[in-house]
């Protein structure tokens, strides 16, 4: 009976899947972007970048949700953070996720781009996923940035102020980027506006596709192993070289050898002017 | 671009292509940059200020006491988004409801400097406040003599630090200003003492007692640059 009903619905699912495979190729785009070799030491630290996604991602999420009740208005923007906090059911989850996965992502930006930049990931051919992941990560410091100021209490504000008067010090157009960000002179109702337009909507339609070119970029090259290309690069080597003394035992009289040492040396040379 | 070649552009194409290529894009950029811009172009290039430039009433300068500051907050009328003449008027429903910008101003009687201190190594060694004998007296109805002297012995205080522009507030147990930001200090003067602030505290430039006893200022303040030479920015 059991056995039965599995097989059945394995066979059903079989079947959907190789439909949905035909029509869309859905199934091998979904292996290509799922399944991916990566170096065996210090395979966790290819997490990092994953773990950047999944906290976006969440930070995506829970945004839209407090979207439902927060009002972006200097006379309602804290009470109604206070009614998510107190009223909304999970609103306390919904906005700590919030807080907590913006606390978390920037730890893993930091710990993501120094894993690239020790491993020397950023390399040839790879230079403008670096390029794309720092625009990402300035991106991110704006919405973590403008992000501060909506919860419109003491914390969020005097923080954003002196955030804003840090943007004054910029030479030749601090004015203006105070002013920019002010909506005016003075920190008031333009302000928390700007802010609300830049963090919900400027900011993450900006960093969306700026994320699919990350992912693009990082299949197309595959992910950087140092480990794994140099492995690659040394089993290459060892077999030249065993071509090589094969020819070697085939062709050169015995007692005339060169030095093995030497032929060795050659080969090396030879194996990394090719990559 | 083997394409292209076979059909080569012409001056006249490349021109006008050019031009129009012009027209059409300040069309679609103009207008959303502006819009995004506006106050940039309103506060930088029209000079305008959101902030009403009025005199605002600050309070009964007899309440400043003998050694402390004590502070008062004064609410300037400011016109951004909802708070613009123009979405004001036509739908009052409230007329004494305006938007305002709401700013502490900490007043206090100046303490006779008797070495000037140096600005980044150590602050000015004061003597203590001294409170105008008149206003023993009386609270109000001053002559244009009395109001001089005031005037000449009131600090008038911002509470936006000079440094990046937390509010200040005076710690009695220090008798200094203390910014709870980053540690900023000032004397009774609003005169640099320790911590990260490029400059003293800013004065209110534009400030007066008047015969009801009381004190008016408007939004202005002395922005000197201090050791860094930026020029600073009130918030
Ligand atoms: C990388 C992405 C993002 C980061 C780093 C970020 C960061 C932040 C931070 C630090 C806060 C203040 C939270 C608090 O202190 O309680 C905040 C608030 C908020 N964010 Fe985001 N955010 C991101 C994306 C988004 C998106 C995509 C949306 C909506 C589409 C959004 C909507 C909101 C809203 C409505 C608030 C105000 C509610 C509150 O203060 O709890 N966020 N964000
Ligand atoms: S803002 Fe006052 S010390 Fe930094």
């Amino acid at each position: 009976m059991i056995g039965r009903i599995r097989t059945q619905t394995s066979e059903a699912s079989q079947f959907l899947v190789d439909w949905m495979e035909h029509r869309t190729g859905i199934v091998t785009m979904l292996e290509h972007f799922l399944y991916e070799p990566v170096p065996k030491r210090g395979a966790w630290l290819y997490t990092l970048g994953s773990a950047v996604l999944f906290t976006i991602t969440l930070q995506f999420l829970t945004g839209i949700l407090l979207l439902f009740y927060y009002v972006p208005t200097t006379d309602h923007a804290w009470n109604s953070v206070s009614y998510i906090m107190n009223d909304a059911y999970f609103g306390q989850l919904i906005r700590g996720i919030h807080y907590w996965s913006a606390n978390f992502l920037m730890a893993f930006i930091g710990l993501h781009m120094g894993q690239v930049f020790f491993s020397g990931g950023y390399k040839a051919p790879r230079e403008l996923n670096w390029v794309v992941g720092v625009i990402l990560l300035l991106l991110v410091i704006g919405l973590a940035f403008t992000g501060y100021l909506l919860r419109w209490d003491q914390d969020g504000f005097w923080a954003s102020v002196v955030g804003m008067k840090i943007g004054s010090y910029s030479p030749f157009v601090g004015g203006y980027v105070v002013h920019f960000l002010l909506g005016g002179d003075a920190v008031g109702p333009a302000t928390l506006s700007r802010f609300f337009a830049i963090h919900v909507w400027l900011l993450p339609a900006a960093i969306a596709p700026l994320i699919g070119a990350h992912l693009y970029l990082l299949r197309r090259h595959g992910v950087f192993g140092s480990e794994f290309e140099y492995t690659d690069r040394l089993a290459k080597l060892h077999e030249r070289q065993r071509m090589e003394e094969y020819a070697r035992y085939e062709t050169v009289e015995e007692d005339e050898g060169e030095p093995y040492v030497g032929r060795r040396d050659r080969a090396d040379r030879e194996g990394y002017e090719e990559e | 671009m083997a394409e292209l070649q076979k059909d080569p552009i012409t001056r006249s194409d490349f021109l006008g292509f050019g031009v129009m290529g012009a027209i059409v894009g300040a069309i679609l950029t103009i207008p959303p940059v502006a819009f995004v811009l506006s106050p940039i172009i309103k506060t930088d290039v029209l000079g305008e200020s959101d902030v009403g430039t009025g005199w605002v009433e600050v309070g009964p300068v007899s309440k400043v006491p003998a050694e402390e500051p004590t502070h008062f907050v004064v609410s300037f009328p400011i016109q951004q988004v909802y708070g613009t003449k123009a979405v004001e008027n036509p739908n009052v429903q409230d007329p004494n409801e305006k938007f305002t910008l709401r700013n502490a101003i900490w007043l206090s009687w100046k303490a006779p400097i008797k070495e000037q201190g140096r600005q980044g190594s150590n602050g000015d060694i004061i003597g203590k406040p001294e409170r105008p004998k008149i206003l023993d007296q009386k609270s109000s109805g001053f002559t244009e003599s009395e109001r001089k002297e005031i005037m000449s012995k009131l600090n008038v205080l911002s509470n936006s630090c000079a440094h990046l522009g937390c509010p200040v507030r005076w710690n009695e147990e220090k008798q200094l200003y203390l910014c709870p930001c980053h540690g900023g200090l000032y004397d009774i003067n609003g005169g640099w003492v320790g911590g990260p602030p490029p400059r003293g505290m800013y004065r209110y430039t534009d400030a007066e007692v008047r015969e009801d006893g009381k004190l008016y200022v408007k939004h202005k303040f002395n922005i000197e640059p201090g050791l860094n030479k930026q020029h600073p920015y009130v918030v």
